[in-house]
């Protein structure tokens, strides 16, 4: 009987971006009303920490169940473009969505899928070590993350 | 709908490795393994948690006493701590001993050792190679 093993491989990295969350429409004290400190006009910024989980076989020649460095490979462009930016001016995509944790790990899921396909299960992105955001399909995994 | 208990032990150990399929090319493993194929291994400090699954005894509250779960890690790391995986570990001799394949040779000798404990069942070996890369990993 074959043996059924799960193997999961999960690297971090790293960004430092700023943001402020506020609807165009709104007025700074209205926005404020609503996001509070976070809609500070001049922007903040955090150090995130992004976290990738793969999932799949071991290759029984290489023991790994992804190259290492292929995933340094696909993730380092896609940190390059939130690093040290200002991610609701400089990132198109957050032109028109709020930069939040949650819609940043989303962006994140979005930029990864088509390189990692079904390897990409999880991904988890911490704004402070106090706050985190995770966002994956649920169902495709049998265990806890 | 039942509760599931989990218990997690944390142990610390330091090893060093080289990556290289010895059926391999020079250059392929070179190609490969980069860095990780130096001649004569790198090392990290690896952390391992251990996750064990089980009833809480009604006695002791427990699923499983930690001084035995220490004893169970401690013994099964003695072929791991401060030691060239490689060189020294019987199980790497035709194994690289990538984080993939040391959480599941971990989880063998983990799996043997616990069964003699009738009470808890090994739930899942997390490996952490340094604080930014870790492996997972679950048998059932």
């Amino acid at each position: 009987m074959k043996i059924k093993e799960y193997v999961s491989l999960t690297k971090t990295y790293r960004f430092s971006a700023g943001h402020r969350l506020f609807l165009k429409n709104l007025s700074d004290e209205e926005n404020f009303e609503i996001f509070d400190t976070c809609s500070n006009p001049n922007g903040h910024g955090h150090d995130y920490s992004i976290q990738v989980k793969l999932s799949g076989d071991i290759d029984p020649e290489t023991g790994m169940i992804f190259s290492l460095e292929d995933l340094d490979n696909i993730m380092g462009p896609v940190i390059d473009e939130l690093d040290h930016k200002r991610l609701d001016i400089e990132v198109p995509y957050f032109a028109d969505e709020q930069p939040t944790g949650e819609n940043i790990a989303k962006y994140i899921w979005g930029k990864l899928k088509p390189d990692l396909a079904d390897k990409l299960i999880h991904i988890k992105l911490s704004e402070t070590s106090r706050s985190y955001f995770e966002y994956y399909e649920e169902g495709n995994y049998p265990y806890e993350l | 709908m039942g509760f599931k208990k989990l218990l997690t032990k944390m142990m610390e150990f330091s090893a060093s490795h080289r990556y290289w399929n010895p059926e391999w090319s020079d250059e392929k493993n070179i190609e490969v393994f980069g860095k990780s194929a130096g001649p004569y291994g790198h090392g990290h400090n690896y952390n391992l948690e251990v996750t064990v699954e089980g009833e809480v005894d009604a006695e002791t509250g427990m699923i499983i006493n930690l001084y035995e779960l220490k004893s169970v890690m401690a013994e099964v790391l003695t072929d791991f701590d401060h030691k060239h995986l490689n060189e020294d570990n019987p199980h790497f001799k035709n194994l690289v001993p990538t984080t993939e394949n040391i959480a599941r040779v971990l989880w063998d000798l983990l799996e043997d050792k616990l069964q003699n404990n009738p009470k808890c069942s090994l739930y899942r070996v997390r490996l952490y190679e340094t604080q930014d890369l870790y492996v997972d990993y679950w048998r059932n």
